[in-house]
């Protein structure tokens, strides 16, 4: 597949295995994948099949083996420096156990991730807690928030310095319903009204349904 | 915004604690130790400088081995003969004979001096409590005479009895001791000690900083510890005439007497020199008590580090290079350090002052040098015990880690 101008990330035949030897794992297997600008794309699939692997991959954490990614039409090198510079301007992502740092207040956890992109944190925190509807609990540490409050924190962080790209993996995994629907309907809002670009990660259908397009995994490649 | 280095301190208080606790007592004791060891001995050196004098002569051969010599071997003519040859050049001589008496449960450098030369020997502190020993020379006229005359000429033995030498028409057994020693040994104006064999009253008690803790009167201390010579005495501090250039004077002076001259201001090379060998092991205890002071911060570094994977992998997915990182932790190390550092000065100088309250005698000098030594000994300690585990952090695998999950 090529890339053209209006997509966000493209990715062509990647592979990606963990392991040596007799105990060589394949994970993805020259896998296609195109993700358009202001998509809320839902990959879904059964556990093992490669979903997280992809998303690593996607979120330039973890290099692929073989096959190449584009971003903002440009290639990828697999430098970690370079892919280091990368993540840090365009990629935004939510966990499924959140992953605060425990030690911050909310505020601070934004705050920090601003500062990890080089980015000024005055005046720009606030307006984030606003946009995941918890500006009051800013002063608070994650052990003082419930875990829907702790993912409203996490998705403010991750949309902190604006990325081209959201990558959500499982983000209602560890969420009730209540807290997952207002958590998807959050996401969703991003997408409609900042045009923000999400890749969701699910088991989940009902998750799955709040994106406007769902590919199905199976065995390190998308399904057709 | 909350920082992130201080909130995993604040976080983590105990163990921080214990951690600026260790480096705290590192620099305690680097301060304290470092300053009790060469405070004592800057402490006899400033003494000994304290001697309106500009040359020291010694026995030939005692050169720059003389810090701790005592005892009659120097010949009195040589004051005169420097005096007599030499007025352009010499403004002064001061004999001095100086014995060891042990008072307040620690051997002291007892001054034996001339009453009419107090002046110059103690810098012109004046007594502050009682009077000097012997201020007419008394026992110093009476000694000689009883020497000159008392015996027949016949080998007869003279016998002078500690009744004769504490004779109050006399005042042979009297001593002027500092206030550090009074308040050491708890000693009164007026109160008998028991030392060297004899007992003599404390008649006087001068302001601390003079050139010896005990002084007495130079013929008491030329009979009693210099088996009856009355011509011999320790040494000599020379007062040169204004503008004199010590190094000729003393040249000139060590060719007029064939003794040893050596500048008032060597005196504290010459101690060093003696006693430096005790810098070596006291800096050697403070190297290794830093070291381990050191490699418990770096121990707990490399923890915090095993236990924050998780959190450093997320940082390094939002981006963060290896050196925002190593920053972080780096940080985290002069945190800990600097409050080590602050409670290491801190107790250095409650230190000093424990020390100087249950040992008046001994002197922890306190010095900026001695600080900036440990604060920049500290801060480096600090760096270098941030490098691995700031290295391990920058390894820390983001997909591994958050595989985890």
């Amino acid at each position: 597949m090529s890339n053209d101008g209006g997509n966000i990330v493209v990715a062509n035949d990647i592979e990606k295995s963990f392991g040596r030897g007799a105990g060589r794992v394949h994970v993805l297997r020259g896998l296609d994948l195109t993700v358009r600008k202001g998509e809320f794309l839902a990959v879904m699939g059964p556990s093992g099949c490669g979903k997280t692997t992809l998303l690593h991959v996607l979120g330039l954490v973890t290099p692929q083996d073989a096959g190449e990614v584009f971003l903002n039409n440009r290639q990828v090198p697999l430098k970690d420096s370079a892919r280091n510079v990368l993540r840090r301007k365009h990629i935004g992502l939510v966990f499924q156990r959140f992953n605060l740092i425990n030690v911050l207040s909310a505020a601070d956890n934004v705050a920090i991730w601003l500062r990890v992109r080089g980015l000024p944190s005055d005046g720009r925190v606030q307006p984030l807690l606003e946009a995941v509807g918890i500006p009051h609990l800013a002063r608070r540490k994650p052990s003082q928030m419930s875990v829907g409050e702790q993912q409203r924190v996490a998705v403010a962080r991750a949309i902190a310095h604006d990325p081209d790209l959201l990558l959500a993996d499982e983000p209602t995994g560890s969420l009730d319903s209540l807290n997952a629907t207002a958590l998807l309907e959050l996401l969703r809002n991003f997408n409609r009204l900042r045009g923000q670009t999400i890749v969701m990660i699910t088991h989940s259908p009902e998750a799955a349904a709040f994106a406007n397009r769902v590919v199905h995994m199976k065995d390190g490649r998308l399904l057709p | 915004m909350g920082w992130l280095p201080l909130a995993n301190i604040l976080h983590h208080k105990l163990r921080s604690a214990f951690s600026a606790m260790g480096i705290g007592i590192a620099v305690c004791m680097l301060i304290t130790l470092g300053g009790l060891s060469r405070g004592s001995l800057f402490e006899i050196a400033q003494r000994w400088e304290s001697v309106d004098a500009d040359l020291i002569v010694l026995p030939r051969g005692w050169g720059d081995n003389a810090s701790d010599k005592s005892g009659a071997a120097l010949a009195d003519r040589y004051a005169d003969k420097i005096a007599e040859e030499l007025p352009q050049m010499v403004r002064r001589v001061v004999a001095v004979f100086t014995w060891q008496m042990k008072l307040a449960g620690q051997d002291q450098m007892a001054a034996g001096v001339d009453p009419d030369q107090w002046d110059a020997l103690s810098g012109g502190r004046k007594i502050s409590q009682g009077r000097l020993f012997d201020p007419r020379g008394d026992f110093g006229r009476w000694i000689r005479s009883k020497l000159l005359t008392g015996g027949t000429g016949n080998g007869e033995v003279i016998e002078i009895d500690e009744q004769d030498l504490s004779d109050p028409a006399h005042n042979g057994l009297e001593l002027v001791i500092d206030t550090r020693l009074a308040e050491a040994g708890g000693y009164q104006l007026g109160q008998t000690v028991f030392a060297a064999n004899h007992h003599w009253r404390i008649v006087g008690i001068v302001p601390a900083g003079a050139m010896a803790r005990v002084f007495l009167p130079r013929a008491t201390a030329q009979y009693l510890f210099g088996n009856g010579d009355m011509t011999r005495g320790t040494l000599m501090f020379v007062k040169l005439a204004e503008g004199v250039d010590p190094g000729p004077a003393a040249g000139a002076i060590a060719k007029l007497t064939g003794q040893d001259v050596v500048a008032v201001a060597r005196y504290r090379g010459m101690l060093m020199e003696k006693f430096g060998i005790m810098f070596v092991y006291v800096d050697a205890v403070n190297t290794v008590a830093m070291i381990i002071a050191f490699l418990f911060i770096m121990i707990t570094l490399y923890t915090m580090v095993l236990q924050r994977t998780r959190e450093i992998a997320i940082l390094k997915s939002a981006g963060a290079s290896r050196t925002f990182l190593a920053r972080q932790i780096a940080a985290e190390s002069l945190i800990l350090s600097g409050a080590g550092m602050v409670a290491g000065v801190g107790g250095s100088f409650l230190a000093a002052r424990a020390i100087q309250a249950f040992r008046p005698l001994l002197t922890v000098t306190i010095t900026w040098e001695w600080i900036a030594v440990a604060v920049a000994v500290a801060a480096v300690g600090a760096m270098a015990s941030a490098v691995y585990p700031a290295w391990k952090a920058g390894r820390v695998d983001v997909a591994e880690a958050l595989a985890l999950e």
